[in-house]
């Protein structure tokens, strides 16, 4: 098969062309939007990985113009390869989302939820996905599993209960790594990511398996209850690294630099993996050159409120007028007026620091 | 009475010795098919034999061994899977215990047919006495030139290995078990691609159970179209059936799939009846993934045929009232079992063997198993049966591997059929510590949403 054959597959109701070999999801995240499913365990960048999570269970309608027949199960997108001709169905399924609220269930079954003391809140994949396809409450009743504490090293630090066992950090290891230290210990519900040896993760690029965690599960020991990432500004930045390509996003505050990680794309995906000198030692303006603004394009609660223009793209066209069949809205209240704090022209993301009362303060304008 | 194919010579006094074994008519196969066949011929012939896979899918062998890839200068593999932890199903293990140059010989058959010049025995670590018995049989054949290097003469060489697994029932799943004999951590690959394409070290391969693989040496001695006439319409040959549990007389029985459900577990010839003069409450009849049936409609289908012990007949009705064949772990439960407990037995088994791989199976298994603990012990609560068939249709065909399907249909099928049971524990949770439900009035199946 050439690589300019191109197989025509539609994805609810929107057809697209992908070239031969390029996977469901690809396919979906090429068309964009809601059509692309969730994915919690594929990472595009790493070899071999997929399949797990779940959650990007797509219907298969038909099955490819020579052979039309539906597939007789949900099949895991990010590993089914597209068929010329193939229909997929996946929020219009009302199969597929059935099912994927049931993955999500099970996902957090034994997450402990600790969202509020987590590092990852507001970046967490997981988050995304329960806001998006999960349920209010949980039906399990019983105790959440925990595990022993295993120390990885001065730099990671593992949160063995939020870990949804993804296995992309075992894949980061082996593809980015002279040689893979930690991996899947045990089976089933009990099996875990550890070290044979206590703090022995060493590779100079092992800090990139905190980029590439869906969840908590591997956070930054050097930024551990530091801040929350939504109050941070994230900056492009460079520096000139004899080991990786020194293309980073620094995570700010002030001056003050609290983390630096990779750039993620808009599928929360490293764009070039960064060394661990880079990512750890380097927390100093000084250190950086600063490019610019980063824009998170993730529906991320780290975009809400942080640049001009990030959040307001999709906003509705129609005025009220036209939705009130030529009504005028009466103006009750102009909360404007009367709230101390809500002042419109002031721009969140513009204010040094976190927001304070000051900042509202009429008499500073 | 039904002929025997694969046990008829399995207690000769000595049968495990080659030289026995060839005075017996053993090793004709090999000569046969090494000498006067193409491996093309052997796979059509096992084609016409209509052989159906042993470990428990029952997909075709023949059409198996023709989905092969066979790219140019790379090796082919055969891989025999003896990881036979199916609880209730120990076939393969009489099989390689009494009669082991059988497989040996279906091996050397099946290894020419398709190519394979080294082939895997995978056995279960459980069996740690069984790979001596093997590894005699194989270095007994290699001394009499049945293996190693140009057997017979042909110019055909192949040798046979015996891997010991390490103890884990999801390294019965083929996938799990190349990646296992590959010397890694035995989770399922994805699949596509499928072993006939990527198998072992990438290459070729063809998975298939110790009695698929044992079969092959009479579809060879007789043909493949003298072996398709046994049996009935798609279910050929003999199938070697595991009796266990209230039954007067346990163990492995060949038969020829033309005999009824009834006449295997009540005639002396192979179960005996129930033991103790008790009454047949429910069978589990191939294995513990399968449904679970209760007495009526094991006996007979929904229609009110009487149901024979072959592929078709025990699938009779889907699996709102039917079963399958599964492995032919046949598992008799009497009026004085629990199928809570016995259900819960099951979510245990599964929830420990779950490779943890998958969301689905290594969450939901643990989930059914917590619950089906606690209607167990009398906590439970009427919506747990609710939410138990809820979680085992969401685990159902959402998994990589069959694994969260043989957890789910257990759980599904104790739900659909012993709904009442399930319900007494909630209700009379402190009689249900004390007593057993007893046989009630499993004559029909209680209506459960889809």
């Amino acid at each position: 098969m050439s690589d300019t054959t191109l197989f025509k597959v539609t994805i609810d109701n929107i057809s697209i062309d992908v070239p031969a070999g390029t996977t469901i999801l690809n396919a979906a995240r090429m068309i964009g939007g809601d059509v692309a499913p969730p994915a919690m365990c594929y990472y595009s960048k790493l070899e071999g990985s997929g399949g797990k999570c779940r959650t990007c269970l797509v219907e298969v309608s038909k099955g490819s113009e020579k052979d039309p027949r539906p597939m007789p199960k949900l099949v895991a997108s990010c590993r089914t390869t597209v068929m010329d001709g193939m229909e997929v169905k996946n929020i219009t399924s009302p199969k597929v989302v059935d099912a994927r609220a049931g993955i999500v269930e099970f996902l957090l079954l034994n997450h402990p939820l600790d969202c509020p003391i987590c590092d990852q809140a507001g970046e967490c994949h997981l988050q995304d996905l329960s806001y998006e396809h999960g349920k209010e409450g949980t039906r399990y009743e019983f105790q959440r599993r925990t595990f022993k504490k295993h120390d990885l090293g001065k730099y990671i630090q593992l949160h063995m209960t939020r870990c949804i066992l993804c296995y992309r950090c075992v894949f980061a290891a082996d593809q980015l790594t002279g040689k893979r230290e930690h991996g899947i210990l045990d089976r089933g519900d009990h099996s875990e990511i550890a070290t044979m040896i206590e703090k022995n993760l060493q590779s100079d690029f092992i800090g990139n398996v905190i980029d590439v965690c869906p969840v908590g599960a591997l956070t930054d020991k050097t930024f551990r209850f530091k801040n929350r990432v939504w109050f941070l500004k994230p900056m492009n930045a460079h520096r000139d690294c004899p080991t990786c390509s020194g293309k980073v996003t620094l995570w700010n505050r002030g001056e003050e630099v609290f983390r630096v990680t990779a750039r993620k794309d808009q599928w929360g995906e490293v764009e070039e993996w960064i060394c661990n000198e880079c990512r750890f030692e380097k927390k100093q303006s000084s250190d950086w050159t600063i490019e610019g603004p980063r824009l998170i394009d993730r529906h991320s609660v780290i975009s809400q409120g942080h640049y001009a223009g990030t959040v307001g793209t999709n906003m509705p066209t129609e005025t009220i007028e036209a939705v009130l069949h030529g009504r005028k809205p009466k103006l009750l209240m102009d909360i404007h007026e009367v709230s101390e704090v809500n002042r419109p022209h002031i721009e969140l993301s513009k204010i040094n620091g976190p927001a304070h009362s000051n900042n509202f303060n009429p008499d500073n304008d | 009475m039904g002929r025997k194919l694969l046990l008829e010579k399995a207690h000769v006094e000595g049968i495990r010795s080659f030289e026995v074994y060839r005075r017996e008519g053993g090793y004709r196969s090999v000569e046969k098919a090494l000498k006067t066949m193409s491996p093309e011929e052997i796979v059509e012939e096992v084609k016409k034999s209509g052989l159906r896979g042993r470990g428990g899918a029952g997909f075709p062998a023949g059409m198996k061994w023709s989905f092969i890839a066979k790219p140019e200068g790379v090796p082919r593999h055969l891989v025999c899977n003896a990881d036979e932890s199916e609880p209730g199903t120990f076939k393969d293990r009489y099989l390689m215990e009494f009669i082991p140059h059988l497989l040996i010989e279906g091996l050397i058959v099946s290894s020419f047919a398709l190519g394979s010049n080294a082939t895997y025995i995978y056995i279960r670590g459980e069996y740690a006495w069984i790979p001596d018995i093997l590894e005699q049989a194989i270095a007994e054949a290699k001394a009499n030139g049945f293996l190693g290097k140009n057997i017979l003469g042909t110019g055909f060489d192949c040798e046979i290995y015996v891997q010991r697994g390490a103890g884990a029932y999801i390294c019965g799943e083929e996938t799990a078990l190349i990646e296992s004999l590959e010397g890694k951590r035995g989770n399922p690959r994805i699949k596509p691609p499928f072993p006939a394409i990527k198998g072992v070290w990438g290459r070729p391969t063809v998975v298939n159970n110790v009695e698929t693989l044992a079969s092959v040496v009479p579809i060879i001695n007789e043909g493949g179209e003298e072996y398709a006439k046994i049996g009935v319409g798609k279910s050929t040959g003999t199938k070697l059936i595991s009796a266990c549990g209230n039954i007067n007389k346990p163990g492995v029985f060949e038969i020829d799939m033309t005999i009824s459900v009834e006449e295997f577990i009540y005639s002396d010839e192979y179960c005996g009846g129930i033991a103790n003069g008790k009454r047949l409450k429910a069978c589990i009849p191939g294995g513990s993934s399968v449904p679970i049936l209760p007495a009526n409609l094991l006996l007979k289908t929904a229609k009110g045929e009487t149901r024979y012990m072959n592929y078709e007949s025990l699938s009779d009705g889907g699996f709102a009232t039917g079963s399958m064949m599964g492995s032919g772990g046949f598992i008799v439960l009497d009026e004085d079992q629990c199928v809570v407990r016995n259900t819960y037995s099951l979510a245990r088994f599964y929830r420990h063997e779950s490779c943890g791989q998958c969301s689905p199976c290594r969450e939901g298994t643990g989930w059914m198993e917590k619950l089906l603990y606690r209607l167990e012990k009398g906590e439970g609560k009427s919506s747990d049966i609710d939410l138990l068939w809820d979680i085992q249709r969401k685990i159902e065909g959402n998994t990589i591997c069959p694994l969260g399907d043989a957890a789910a249909w257990p759980v599904a099928a104790a739900i659909r059929h012993f709904r009442d049971e399930f319900e007494w524990h909630v209700s009379h949770a402190a009689e249900a510590q004390t007593r057993n439900f007893g046989l009630a009035h499993y004559a029909d199946p209680i209506h459960v949403p889809a």
